[in-house]
């Protein structure tokens, strides 16, 4: 059974059209990423399915209904710190609760569940001002955990979260959500993305590929990336690596570079041989795995998140 | 129902904990009551100084619930918009109605222990008001009047001024401007005749010198607003500024684009 289906839709702003005839088919109970670089049109497509966004053509559904008719079966989750940073936890909870038509002491009982399930009991009674960022995330994400929702839109969650709290995180949503609950994630983190058992590659308001991660990245054809570290990044670098990549594409990461190549062994003397006569000291050369965000790059020639 | 009160008790804890809004609500009439008392009219005649210091902490009591509708209540809009809680609001199933409804009440509550906490300072530094039990459901009715008619011009501001500060500074001044010009902070016989007009229109202002009138006479009140002519103009006015102030909300703030 589809818990959303999108059928053909598009999203314009005067001549500026971000939607261009997006085709997508959730699961109830499915986790499915959306992953996309800013400006790709997922928070638009979120947006549209939260019914904060009026689509300007095509079909959305979320069990059957339009999404204003189905508010009460979402949980949505906005990129921003949505929270009340004047109340404590609780409150913003029991607020929230109050809205989706709980009485108050039914709120008030959901608030102090979810707060222990999600390890803020102790901090149940802070202003939310006092939250660190971890924290408020889990809170935010626990007013798409009240009981009747079957859908759960989450935009961009984790942002300012690191590797390790993101995995908590998510952790912790997948234990609470319900077996029928669907999740929508909208990231720009392939490895936030592999976590779902479905991924939606959106660039420029298309939609460029789906499956599990596996089958993309199978798709893809990306086999074998080499992932070098270095002490500073410059273009000099970036273009003397290029040589060494099956396509010539050069993906920057955080620490360094990405490439594609199926001599690893050959080409690690070569590159640190390249690297040094540029100037970039090299910490770093192993080959690794591919992941989402190669298998973005491979398919766009984009990195999808954006480097500082 | 659930949702209003959730809506009301959520804005009145917000108001009640932002320091900006006790400041400006609260300690701000506070402090020109205390100045009025203590410097502008301490040389007058010792039998009528507590007759005028009523009569300037009316005023401010009226002032008081026009920084809360005007500044204050467009402030927790432009936050939430600001900070995505909006997004989320439209996102659930609540109407704009209903949260306009629970935003008021609790900006109502707020708003009520402002008014009291300017009286008490008022009556600390030597204000009396002569209320009678019988006057006092008129005057509660009149400053309800005048929070509906603030709440309006607030809810205006906030539906059409996105950016926090500049919501905030509009309500503030526009509360300072529209207290000068009719009569609110200045005696109603020192307005020129067509600020003097404005003065009965503009229903804040009539809300003050009913009140005024009602506790202390027409010297103090500046003419007789008491007519029925005159409160009917009033009540009308607060009501159309209100619905305008929830029509634009419905249809602006809580536009889906």
């Amino acid at each position: 059974m589809n818990a959303i289906h999108v059928e053909g839709l598009t999203k314009t702003y005067g001549d500026n059209e971000v939607l261009k005839g997006v085709h997508l088919d959730i699961l109830e109970g499915e986790f499915y990423a959306l992953m996309g670089p800013n400006g790709s049109g997922k928070t638009t497509l979120i947006s549209i399915l939260a019914s904060t966004l009026l689509p300007t053509s095509g079909k959305v559904e979320i069990y059957g209904r339009r999404p204003q008719e189905a508010r009460d079966l979402v949980g949505y989750v906005p990129q921003s710190n949505f929270t009340i940073p004047n109340l404590t936890g609780r409150e913003n909870l029991i607020y929230f609760a109050r809205l989706l038509g709980h009485s108050k002491a039914e709120a008030a009982k959901l608030a102090d569940d979810l707060l222990a399930r999600l390890g803020l009991s102790e901090d149940a009674g802070k202003r939310v001002s006092a939250y660190s960022g971890g924290m408020r995330k889990r809170l935010e994400a626990a007013t798409a955990l009240f009981p009747g929702i079957k859908v759960m839109l989450l935009d961009e969650p984790t942002t300012g979260l690191d590797p390790s709290a993101r995995r908590r995180f998510f952790g912790l949503i997948q234990d609470l959500r319900g077996e029928a609950t669907s999740i929508l994630l909208v990231t720009h983190l392939g490895s936030d993305a592999e976590l779902a058992s479905r991924v939606g590659l959106i660039d420029g308001g298309r939609m460029i590929g789906q499956g599990t991660p596996e089958e993309l990245k199978e798709q893809s054809g990306v086999e074998n990336v080499i992932s070098i570290e270095t002490a500073a990044k410059s273009e000099r670098a970036a273009s003397a690596l290029g040589q060494f990549s099956e396509d010539g594409r050069v993906l920057e990461t955080d620490g360094g570079y990405r490439l594609y190549s199926r001599d690893y062994e050959r080409a690690t003397p070569e590159i640190v041989r390249a690297l040094d006569q540029v100037g970039a000291k090299v910490l770093k050369v192993e080959s690794t795995a591919p992941s989402l965000d190669d298998v973005f790059f491979k398919m766009t020639g984009k990195a999808v998140s954006e480097l500082d | 129902m659930g949702q209003i009160a959730g809506a009301m008790e959520r804005s009145a804890k917000e108001l009640i904990r932002l320091k900006e809004s006790l400041f400006w609500t609260i300690a701000w009439p506070s402090i020109w009551v205390v100045l009025f008392g203590v410097t502008f009219i301490r040389n007058q005649p010792h039998d009528v100084l507590p007759v005028l210091k009523g009569a300037v902490t009316v005023p401010m009591m009226v002032f008081a619930l026009m920084i809360a509708g005007m500044s204050n209540l467009p402030a927790t809009v432009s936050n939430d918009r600001e900070r995505g809680t909006l997004a989320k609001l439209m996102s659930m199933p609540v109407s704009p109605w209903r949260d306009f409804l629970g935003r008021v009440l609790g900006l109502l509550s707020f708003s009520a222990l402002a008014v009291i906490l300017v009286a008490l300072v008022g009556y600390a530094t030597g204000a009396r008001f002569g209320l009678s039990p019988a006057d006092l459901p008129i005057v509660l009715g009149f400053l309800v009047v005048g929070f509906a008619a603030s709440a309006g011009i607030g809810t205006v501001i906030a539906s059409l001024i996105t950016n926090v500060q500049g919501a905030i500074m509009t309500g503030v001044g526009l509360s300072v401007i529209t207290a000068a010009m009719s009569g609110v902070m200045a005696p109603y016989s020192s307005l020129p005749a067509a600020l003097q007009a404005f003065a009965r229109i503009y229903p804040i202002s009539s809300v003050n010198s009913s009140i005024i009138y009602i506790l202390f006479g027409v010297d103090y009140a500046g003419y007789k607003p008491i007519t029925i002519g005159q409160v009917a103009t009033t009540i009308a006015a607060s009501v159309a500024i209100l619905t305008i102030g929830i029509v634009l909300y419905s249809r602006v703030a809580w536009r889906r684009r």
